[in-house]
């Protein structure tokens, strides 16, 4: 099977080099307060891109795990992003405790992921692609007709976060939760990939036979990793049911899982840190177009022609000319440089 | 049972259209090895271009083959991208494809707007058997047929048609005769396009077509390819009557709201099965 890109090379031994490890965590830390202090100057409308952009974030760190490191390609993230949506939804509005429904919305969504894993995952390739778009479709579908989902009206009214007596009731507040989600989802990838068994998942990613015969349990790591990247975007989708209040299945569309596509392979697929640049550039570009698009004298369709052809156009000259992806290429120049 | 004849001729006019672009899927697999995302866009684009023209006043007929070969260029373009540049894998291609599809969605837009459009198709209904049957239906059955025998022709009786069976038998071998690939390629891009552009024109007097119609479009049209193994044409043009068989006769018989779920589960059990046939080395291997 040909690949999109090579598998993530081996990283050397960590600390192999006394200042180097100060150097790798160096940049990490700064990144990280940058993102706590800046809830605290941003209105409330860079507040909703913040937010979207950590979920966005959640999703494609899931994604660059699934293509990048296990090589199984997923077209249909959003679905498990509607699970966690509609889980956290369904459970706060019958009244159960907010708390409970965003911590059931990732576990939900990895449940679901195992279940349509176990057959599709047989699946390779291109067929793999089709059947996990065709697994969202089905969704939506059902969503659409079942009544407790809410039909297409769908859920509305859902309450906001809290637990006892504290209410998330400001953007800040839910802008610091997804963050910290954020890291959490990072922290567990970074985790998997430098064990046994993410070295287990490259090699699959590049053989499967070869793997298996090597002793790697290749059915049960790929169904793994499946369900952990579904509970990433099934985390981001119950934080974002809680923070817009509101899900249907027209919240949750084909074109969200190619965006997620998008994102990973732009910020280099593979890398943990790729996935949170790749959704920052085109979550900020895409908002910066709208901007423009929404300009007075642009026409009405203005906003969706900008944003669908910048998608189109970064995928295909990333994927042509910059296959390893954004982040890779600017860290293998500044080391040549260095 | 006369109705159920009906379901029957309606499933298979919506099958024919499903053929259609599971054969372009095919044509273009078959020679590039690429999984063309893109193939539902060309249906789109040449219904969307058919409806424009009609509206501005050609007559019928030109339109449509306009429009078909709007569709052809289109294959074209996408094409040059896809496979274009040397050393692009095919599941980069497909990623390339999918992008395609998405700028087809800002230039869709931006020429015809985002409200779905269609145009009317022949008028009318003949009773067959004591059936009645809408003339635009016998006409995407016959267009289908037509194209069907024309395509197996052409890849059976004329040079090219063998040229690019060659490539896709054996790239390899095809180089060392002298055959040009990546042209062939293009080429079966570019057919890939026509038989899109034929779908579109075909089925959009009976489903009105938007520029996010080709997810469908293109997803049934996999659905069909699957059964062909995305290789072979004719088990392709079974696999599509039979989902449009099967969808038509859930929404006769009151499953409409269920139509998707019942096409792409079939599907998704195919793929399935087809998997557990086929051994993890040999697929690896290709």
């Amino acid at each position: 099977m040909t690949r999109l890109t090579p598998v993530a090379p081996v990283r050397e031994a960590a600390g192999a080099r006394p200042g180097s490890r100060i150097r790798r965590v160096l940049p990490g830390g700064v990144v990280a307060a940058v993102t706590l202090a800046l809830p605290a100057f941003l209105d409330d409308s860079a507040l909703t891109v913040y937010i979207f952009l950590g979920l966005a974030a959640m999703v494609t760190v899931g994604v660059s795990l699934l293509m990048g490191y296990a090589g199984q390609v997923s077209l249909g993230q959003g679905a498990f992003y509607a699970v966690g949506g509609y889980t956290a939804g369904i459970l706060a509005v019958r009244g159960g405790p907010p708390l409970a429904g965003l911590l059931a919305a990732p576990v939900v969504a990895a449940a679901f992921a195992v279940v349509v894993g176990v057959p599709l995952l047989r699946l390779r390739g291109h067929h793999l692609a089709f059947a996990t778009i065709a697994t969202q479709l089905i969704l939506l579908s059902l969503a659409g007709q079942l009544e407790f989902t809410g039909g297409d009206i769908g859920l509305q009214g859902i309450p906001r976060l809290g637990a006892g007596p504290y209410e998330l009731g400001d953007a800040s507040g839910y802008a610091y939760l997804t963050w910290a989600g954020v890291a959490l989802v990072m922290l567990v990838t970074r985790n998997v990939i430098v064990s046994r068994p993410g070295r287990a998942l490259r090699a699959l990613a590049t053989s499967e036979t070869a793997a298996a015969s090597s002793g790697v349990p290749v059915g049960r790591y790929k169904l793994v990793v499946f369900a952990l990247s579904a509970a990433f975007a099934g985390l981001a989708g119950g934080i974002y049911a809680f923070y817009v209040g509101y899900v249907a299945p027209s919240s949750f569309p084909v074109l969200l899982s190619i965006e997620y596509i998008v994102m990973a392979v732009v910020g280099g697929l593979g890398t943990v840190w790729g996935a949170v640049v790749g959704a920052a550039a085109i979550t900020l570009l895409v908002q910066g177009l709208n901007v423009i698009g929404t300009a007075p004298g642009m026409p009405s369709y203005a906003p969706s022609v900008l944003s669908y052809a910048v998608y189109a156009v970064v995928l295909i000259v990333v994927v042509l000319f910059l296959p390893g992806g954004l982040l890779p290429a600017v860290t293998a120049r500044l080391r040549r440089e260095r | 049972m006369r109705e159920f004849l009906t379901y029957l001729v309606n499933g298979l006019a919506v099958g024919c259209g499903f053929a259609l672009i599971a054969s372009g899927l095919v044509a273009v697999h078959r020679v590039t090895g690429v999984v063309n995302f893109a193939q539902g866009m060309f249906a789109v684009v040449a219904g969307l271009s058919a409806s424009w023209l009609l509206g501005v006043g050609l007559p019928h007929g030109v339109s449509e083959v306009a429009a078909v070969l709007i569709a052809t260029m289109t294959g074209l373009l996408t094409g040059l991208i896809a496979i274009g540049r040397r050393g692009t894998t095919p599941q980069s291609s497909l990623i390339v494809t999918l992008g395609a599809g998405v700028l087809a969605y800002a230039v869709e837009i931006f020429v015809w707007g985002d409200q779905p459009r269609s145009f009317p198709g022949l008028p009318g209904s003949l009773t067959v058997a004591g059936v009645g049957v809408q003339r635009q239906h016998l006409l995407v059955i016959a267009a289908t047929a037509v194209t069907f025998v024309l395509l197996s022709a052409f890849f059976g009786r004329t040079y090219l048609g063998k040229a690019l069976s060659a490539c896709a038998s054996n790239p390899y071998a095809a180089r060392v005769v002298g055959i040009d690939v990546t042209t062939m390629g293009l080429l079966a891009f570019a057919i890939g396009g026509l038989l899109g552009g034929v779908a579109g024109v075909l089925v959009t007097p009976l489903r009105p077509i938007s520029f996010d119609s080709d997810v469908t479009l293109i997803v049934n049209g996999f659905a069909a390819a699957v059964f062909g193994a995305l290789t072979r044409p004719v088990l392709a043009l079974s696999g599509a009557l039979l989902l449009g068989v099967a969808e038509s006769l859930a929404a006769g018989y009151g499953y409409a709201a269920y139509q998707t779920e019942i096409a792409l589960g079939l599907m998704l059990v195919i793929m399935v099965v087809q998997s557990t046939r086929r051994a993890t080395v040999l697929e690896e291997s290709t």
